[in-house]
């Protein structure tokens, strides 16, 4: 559905992508993440033709990236640009008639996508009096109105209470399910973690690691995480050494990596002697991964 | 065909926009009224007019030069500015929108809200037995000049200069209320000192009053406002393509997520 092919942009003398290579199948949710000034916005930019790149090549269902292939895609940006005086029907009618949906078409698509997103009962309610969850499901539906086969959604769960978040998870799904690709960006590795079937590590303008999380977990050479707190964290590190645990910091958290299974007994065992707060054990997480890749 | 369907999208989304907000209707409708009212009186009294001639000779002034050019001057920047401080501009450079329809959206619906006032003013002005004498074919043409050449000029101060909606504010008061003064809009132009006459043949809405004006109350024909006519025809063709390079230049600079 998208193909990337050795994308180069640079601002000035600054380059922000660097030969970055993505492909997205149809009907795949691929989630793009990296830090701050990854290159991640600019992507989207030259994806929606807003950018134009220095080199490389880029597709939309084998189309090059034009003005042609913007009714092909969806965005969702992390702001909800909306028009707060209209109404959500409005508001959905308006996006469906500039892109051309003809008046019938065009009211079915509107209810459509109201329902889609559980707000067919607040359809005549102006945007100003909807909740935030309200307007973010909202404008996904802005989106969507148009029948786009990617839909790139930015951070579209940041700022969100964990109920509204689930609503939109849940959205995200059923899109899915309807057979639209989805290019997901997000801080929230969790949200990346349950929702994408691929995921993508972007830093400095390159995909540093890219596969399903199975395939991402092999990064990290552990099956499990422990997490501990001590006093004498000197001493436990030494341990752990002695071991074969590798250790890492996860924010203030001292982590070790076991490279196999082991019964919490055991894990207890090792650190014999070290004054031992309390241990967590965690399976490997896209976090874990994340901090693995991008602090490399 | 998607030009046309574009840009009456644009322009019933404003429409739309300007009924929910009810209090600025209300005030556009009773700024033009009030403007008119105290033109005509003053004109009544200190020219020793009728009063039929005195609301004949207000109206053309106080629409082109006071009530259009807040509505649509006005009016067009606060709506590019509106959509860039709520970011709804974002989603229109994503979507398949041209700008060519969205200056003609913008444009479309300021002409509805001008007619409205049209009407308006018109309708107060015949209440104290003023009517149109010249050709309403000639006036209306007079009219949607003066609404092209102030969206146009709208559209380049909102793509320009204007950032916030406090902009919109300062650059009417900067510009707009001189112009507006050195217009006509508020004391007839046929008072000024020399000098400030000459300055004022500079001015456009000088020019859509004098041509409103000879066509409404003096029933002229479009040779005897030739001058006026043709001045205001060339500032309009002049502020559409500066609108258009304006837009044009934005689009580099701003088109971006």
């Amino acid at each position: 559905m998208l193909r990337i092919e050795k994308l180069k942009k640079s601002y000035g003398k600054l380059p922000v992508l660097q030969d970055l290579t993505l492909h997205i199948a149809q009907g795949e949710i691929y989630g793009l993440l990296g830090p701050n000034g990854a290159g991640k916005t600019t992507t989207i930019n030259i994806i929606c033709n807003l950018l134009q790149a220095d080199s490389g090549a880029i597709a939309i269902n084998n189309q090059p990236v034009s003005e042609a292939t913007k009714p092909l895609i969806g965005v969702a940006p992390q702001e909800n640009l909306l028009y707060k005086t209209l109404t959500c029907e409005e508001n959905l009618n308006f996006f469906a008639r500039i892109y051309g949906l003809p008046a019938k078409e065009r009211q079915k698509q509107v209810q459509a996508c109201l329902a889609a997103v559980n707000l067919a009962d607040r359809a005549k309610s102006p945007v100003e009096t909807l909740s935030g969850g309200m307007q973010r499901r909202l404008n996904i539906a802005a989106a969507l109105v148009h029948h786009p086969k990617l839909a790139i959604l930015d951070e579209p769960t940041t700022g969100l209470d964990i109920e509204a978040r689930y609503e939109v998870w849940e959205l995200i799904r059923r899109l899915q399910n309807q057979g639209i690709t989805i290019l997901l960006t997000t801080h929230l590795l969790d949200e990346a973690e349950r929702l994408c079937q691929r995921i993508g590590i972007l830093k400095n303008g390159r995909i540093l690691a890219e596969g399903s999380l199975a395939e991402l977990r092999q990064l990290i050479p552990a099956q499990e995480i422990v997490v501990v707190q001590t006093k004498d964290e000197e001493s436990a590190i030494a341990r752990a050494k002695k071991n074969g645990f590798i250790h890492r910091r996860y924010g203030n958290d001292l982590a070790f990596w076991l490279p196999e299974h082991l019964e919490l007994k055991e894990i207890i065992s090792r650190f014999d002697g070290i004054p031992l707060d309390s241990i967590a054990r965690q399976p490997v997480r896209l976090e874990h991964i994340y901090v693995e890749v991008t602090q490399a | 065909m998607k030009y046309w369907r574009e840009t009456l999208a644009v322009a019933q989304r404003i429409l739309i926009e300007l009924l929910r907000r009810r209090r600025s209707l209300v005030f556009w409708s009773i700024f033009p009224i009030s403007v008119l009212i105290l033109n005509g009186f003053i004109l009544a009294e200190r020219a020793k007019l009728s009063m039929a001639e005195a609301f004949e000779n207000a109206a053309p002034s106080t629409l082109v030069g006071a009530a259009l050019f807040f509505s649509c001057l006005g009016g067009s920047v606060a709506t590019v500015v509106a959509e860039r401080e709520q970011q709804t501009l974002k989603r229109l450079f994503i979507s398949p929108l041209s700008g060519t329809s969205y200056f003609l959206g913008i444009f479309v619906a300021h002409s509805c809200i001008g007619i409205g006032q049209t009407l308006l003013v018109y309708t107060v002005a015949a209440f104290w037995g003023a009517g149109f004498k010249g050709s309403l074919l000639l006036g209306g043409l007079i009219i949607l000049l003066s609404i092209v050449s102030y969206v146009g000029v709208g559209f380049i101060l909102g793509t320009q200069l204007a950032r916030r909606t406090e902009d919109v504010n300062a650059l009417v008061a900067a510009f707009g209320v001189p112009l507006l003064m050195l217009g006509g809009a508020f004391l007839p132009a046929s008072l000024f000192p020399k000098t400030l006459l000459d300055i004022a043949k500079l001015n456009p809405i000088y020019h859509m009053n004098e041509a409103l004006l000879g066509v409404s109350a003096g029933g002229d024909g479009l040779t005897k406002i030739a001058s006026h006519f043709w001045f205001l025809a060339g500032f309009a063709v002049l502020m559409v393509g500066g609108g258009w390079l304006s837009y044009r230049r934005m689009l580099r600079v701003e088109r971006r997520l």
